[in-house]
């Protein structure tokens, strides 16, 4: 319910073709590549999936982190804006609700995403390789699994911006996690847990595809709570 | 009312907005992985380049593809929500001042942000250099003269991008498409510069500057150099069409 009031709320700001055209972009990234460097990719060893996802999802994740800030970011300031925020507060409705619901609407659009891009790896894979047995079950498992591991950073990008009354603040708080998420080394082990990091991992090659999971988990049950406390602390300082 | 009073209400606005955090943390915590693994720095004899260079250079390398850009974005983003919100643009158009001239003051803001924020990053540079150094029993710090150099060089080439993104964010209402373009015009970059088209696509150029000089220093490494010809003539029309179209978009659609 409270998911299709957010849907109605963001129609005509733009949220739903950004998403589209981010997920679009990104997909552009493995069908570009394949146009301009097949011969490169072709003769690797590996699956298709492993070998498409290896050469570019670093560059689609990117797409997709900095669609999510931007969205998260929107969905909260048309709410500050002209103080549509304070009528949100007096409906007899729990804000954390509020928060379920736009942050289930950011979730069903980067699975949107994630499904054309998922489209974008099945058509090279067909394409230019050949595609053994086992290939859409792995093209599932990994999907599934860059979708689990890509919940964090909603979660968290949204919260920072229903913390932040500015857009700029938000964005601005954003972009430089993206960045740090760029930057962070590889070790220690527990700096690629950081939410804006976990987008950026695929499944193929990594012993701690399970770890991901578990930590992903972990993240949402903290930022949850976090939340609540967060809106209760709010309520008592207004 | 003239330029310079225009440009003073402007910094006024800006006062509270908290940005220079925003710009401060993004160049304090770029340098942190550097000077944690400075030690790493010595282990580039294959590139040929020195200790010193190479912490100086990945600094800017990693600033100059997303960070700088990314930032731009942001500073759009708060030049025109903060007059969005509440229709403090209204009142500002029904001022006895050029539309014209407004958008300039504006986008002369920017810019000394740009400056800002570059400026912040050399000063951490050399404050985590100094740290470096202490750390690893080895002189990181390099010469005013050329840091100054290279400063403002990635500033001069920032200035075609900003006014780019001043465009998007002044004729797009929207401001979840302004800085949505924005932010996924910067991800290309680092593709585009390996083309030999980089010169048309304003977003790579501080990217291109700072590799460039990254194969300038490393003596084992080939990157394409820069060639003024014709970089410098595209740039200027660029930021020339960039600062066109946006005069012409200022306000339009709030006075319609």
């Amino acid at each position: 319910m409270s998911a299709w009031l957010e849907y109605k709320k963001v129609k005509r700001t733009g949220f739903i073709p950004l998403f589209l055209i981010g997920g679009i972009l990104s997909a552009a990234v493995p069908v570009t590549n394949m146009v301009f460097r097949a011969e490169m990719y072709i003769g690797m060893s590996g699956t298709p999936v492993q070998i498409l996802l290896g050469a570019n999802w670093q560059l689609m994740a990117m797409f997709n982190v900095l669609v999510i800030v931007t969205g998260t970011c929107l969905l909260y300031h048309i709410e500050y804006d002209n103080n549509s925020i304070q009528k949100l507060k007096s409906l007899p409705i729990h804000e954390g609700q509020v928060f379920l619901g736009k942050a289930v609407l950011v979730v069903m659009m980067y699975l949107v995403a994630l499904v054309t891009e998922a489209a974008a790896v099945i058509f090279c894979s067909i394409h230019w390789f050949v595609t053994g047995d086992g290939f859409w079950t792995e093209l599932c498992q990994n999907f599934v699994y860059m979708f689990i591991i890509g919940l964090p950073c909603i979660a968290l990008s949204l919260m920072v911006s229903e913390a932040c009354k500015n857009m700029w603040i938000s964005l601005g708080i954003g972009v430089i996690c993206v960045f740090m998420a760029s930057i962070l080394p590889e070790e220690p082990f527990f700096l690629s847990l950081f939410p804006f990091s976990m987008p950026f991992k695929i499944l193929a090659g990594t012993e701690h595809a399970v770890i991901y999971i578990y930590a992903s988990a972990a993240w949402i049950a903290v930022t949850s709570l976090a939340e609540l406390v967060f809106i209760k602390i709010r309520r008592s300082l207004e | 009312m003239n330029f310079l009073s225009l440009l003073g209400v402007e910094y006024k606005k800006i006062k509270r907005s908290k940005i220079f955090l925003i710009l401060f943390t993004a160049a304090f915590i770029l340098w942190i992985p550097s000077v944690i693994n400075s030690a790493l720095n010595f282990n580039m004899q294959a590139e040929g380049i020195s200790p010193e260079n190479n912490f100086f250079i990945q600094g800017f390398m990693a600033m100059s593809w997303f960070m700088f850009p990314a930032c731009m974005v942001v500073v759009t983003a708060l030049l025109n929500q903060t007059e969005r919100t509440n229709n403090g643009i209204i009142k500002m158009l029904s001022l006895p001042a050029s539309r014209f001239k407004l958008n300039i003051a504006k986008f002369v803001v920017m810019l000394s942000l740009a400056a800002v924020q570059i400026l912040i990053m050399a000063a951490v540079y050399y404050a985590s250099a100094a740290i470096a150094s202490i750390m690893q029993d080895y002189n990181f710090i390099l010469p005013p003269l050329f840091v100054v150099k290279e400063t403002i060089f990635i500033f001069l080439s920032v200035i075609p991008m900003s006014a780019f993104f001043w465009m998007c964010s002044v004729c797009i209402q929207s401001p979840v498409f302004s800085v949505g373009i924005g932010l996924a015009s910067i991800v290309p970059s680092v593709l585009l510069i390996n083309t030999e088209a980089w010169f048309a696509y304003p977003m790579s150029y501080p990217f291109f500057v700072v590799t460039s000089e990254y194969g300038r220093l490393a003596v084992n490494l080939e990157t394409a150099q820069i060639e003024l010809m014709p970089w410098i003539p595209v740039a200027v029309l660029i930021t020339i069409i960039c600062l066109g179209i946006s005069c012409l978009c200022f306000g339009r659609a709030v006075s319609k």
